[in-house]
């Protein structure tokens, strides 16, 4: 069989397993109405509550930054996503026959990763698009807005979609780096949720600068927050991003030929 | 006193001995899986890192960068015990898996056989798992202040175990993790599946939360106060300015959830599928 044979037949055996894993239109769906809804309803909160905010908080307040403060949960939905797509494999023994079948087992893990990043993309478009519309909308009238065109914003709503899908390719080497969904999970909500939690609001002293802005979630809030005071600028913070997604990958493919299956 | 136990009620004399045996060997199976699963052991070694390396980052971040704006939120219960922001998502995670782990393998089937009197089965679980947890997680809430209080020197206040209230954050930390683990066991049983308990208890303790002081205004305030996350961080802060709970009122309203919880995993073991 030539490589590209090969390619394409374990593209398209990928593409039939992602298709009919039960979770996945479902963790989707959950995660549209999700992340859209709480864009609408703090978008929506802040609308009505303007009266109410505080001097110091309006002075502060930047539309896109509430707007978008769905995705500090948001991101959760795409890592426990991408970690799904490998560990139901391995919870089910499927993955016995898969690497049976295709013995190439890097090949296995770059078509499902391809194909859950391509899904990824798509999937965080529609819904950051579809928040930043419907956000924008719900303050306009009340409280400042900010439009598509406005400089800057149009490059904050693409890393937001570029970190959700981040998020989703570190979820899928997660998985195969842990092989059951428990660990699996535990990682990705222990990394993007519970450690920034620990350590964003240490103080901000050299040692801070030179490690805190450097985890995951602080480079996504570099891709798509307005405010980075002391956070990496969004130009690097695409590339280190993908350095994290490229290392990850690159573990997972080292460890995944030498473990059972 | 043979003619007694031959002609009054010898089912009930008997019967009663049988349940202590039953609750002794019940107690025996449950403690052999406890400690044969792989992920006990490690789960609670990782929970150590997670505590004590949470105590000593923290605390080192402290070295040299307190400012006047550190200084009015500075909370010592808060900083040396942070690193039960981690550890509650590992000690969450196995409860989840001392009951769904079972379900998962089958074996919840051998064990329902074997003890059909699954109650029992789950109080035992719930027990030996609530004692090892609440033993380990007070030594490493210990661990976890005297480590981070190392690190803490002037001008950053230093607090001792007599000060007021800092005796019982520090015991509140391991009641605090108990009732987490446990509220993870009595989800994975509503559940019985361990990518959906792990997702409920994650999405009410930590991320409900995060969602609240998204919200403008007061409304994420009240029910942030009163959700359990709310309720039960309470007992391991030394700062309740600006809270309407204290210590002890927040983590009785904390295991009000988790019985609540408990109430309803107990009236559906019954009547469930294995």
């Amino acid at each position: 069989m030539t490589p590209t044979r090969r390619a394409q037949a374990v593209l398209t055996t990928e593409w039939i397993k992602l298709r009919s894993l039960r979770s996945l239109p479902i963790t989707l769906l959950v995660a549209a109405v999700f992340c859209i809804g709480l864009a609408a309803l703090v978008c929506s909160n802040y609308a009505t509550h303007w009266n109410d905010v505080s001097a110091s908080s309006r002075a502060t307040f930047d539309p896109l930054t509430i707007n978008f403060g769905f995705l500090r949960i948001g991101v959760l939905f795409f890592g426990v996503l991408g970690a799904l797509v490998v560990t139901s494999e391995y919870g089910n023994g499927l993955i016995r026959t898969t690497f049976a079948a295709t013995p190439q087992r890097v090949l296995v893990l770059a078509a499902k990763s391809a194909l859950l990043g391509a899904l990824a993309l798509v999937a965080s478009a529609v819904v950051c698009f579809v928040a930043f519309f419907a956000g924008q909308g719900l303050l306009s009238g009340h409280v400042p807005t900010v439009r598509i065109g406005d400089p800057g914003v149009l490059g904050h709503v693409l890393g937001a979609v570029a970190y959700l899908t981040g998020t989703g390719l570190c979820g899928v080497f997660l998985g195969a780096l842990a092989r059951g969904t428990a660990v699996a999970m535990t990682s990705v909500f222990a990394v993007f949720l519970m450690l920034p939690v620990m350590v964003d609001q240490l103080p901000h002293t050299a040692l801070w600068r030179h490690t805190v802005p450097y985890l995951p979630s602080n480079l996504g809030e570099s891709m798509w927050h307005s405010h980075t005071a002391d956070l990496v600028s969004a130009g690097s913070a695409w590339s280190l991003l993908a350095l994290w997604v490229v290392g990850l990958g690159t573990l997972a493919a080292l460890v995944l030929r030498r473990r059972d299956a | 006193m043979s003619a007694r136990a031959s002609t009054a009620i010898p089912g009930r004399a008997v019967g009663s001995k049988q349940t202590t045996i039953r609750l002794r060997a019940t107690a025996d199976s449950e403690w052999i899986k406890f400690r044969s699963v792989r992920s006990g052991p490690a789960v609670l070694i990782a929970t150590l890192l997670a505590m004590v390396l949470g105590a000593w980052m923290v605390g080192v971040g402290y070295h040299g960068g307190y400012t006047a704006a550190d200084r009015a939120s500075f909370d010592p219960g808060d900083v040396t015990l942070r690193g039960i922001v981690v550890a509650q998502l590992l000690v969450g995670a196995l409860g989840v898996l001392t009951v769904t782990g079972e379900y998962t393998s089958g074996l919840i089937r051998g064990t329902f056989i074997a003890t059909p009197q699954r109650r029992q089965v789950l109080a035992m679980k719930a027990l030996i798992f609530a004692g090892v947890v609440w033993l380990w997680c007070t030594v490493l809430s210990f661990a976890a202040f005297f480590v981070g209080r190392a690190f803490l020197s002037a001008p950053v206040p230093r607090v001792g175990l007599g000060d007021p209230g800092v005796l019982t954050a520090v015991v509140g930390g391991g009641l605090y993790l108990t009732g987490i683990g446990l509220f993870g066991l009595f989800l994975g049983v509503l559940l019985r599946r361990t990518a959906a308990s792990l997702a409920a208890l994650v999405g009410v303790m930590m991320v409900l939360p995060v969602i609240l002081a998204l919200l403008p205004g007061k409304t994420g305030e009240v029910i942030s106060e009163f959700s359990p996350a709310g309720a039960g961080f309470q007992i391991w802060h030394l700062d309740h300015s600006g809270h309407n709970l204290g210590a002890w009122p927040g983590f009785a309203l904390f295991a009000a959830y988790v019985a609540a919880t408990a109430a309803a995993a107990f009236a559906t073991i019954r009547r469930r599928d294995v």
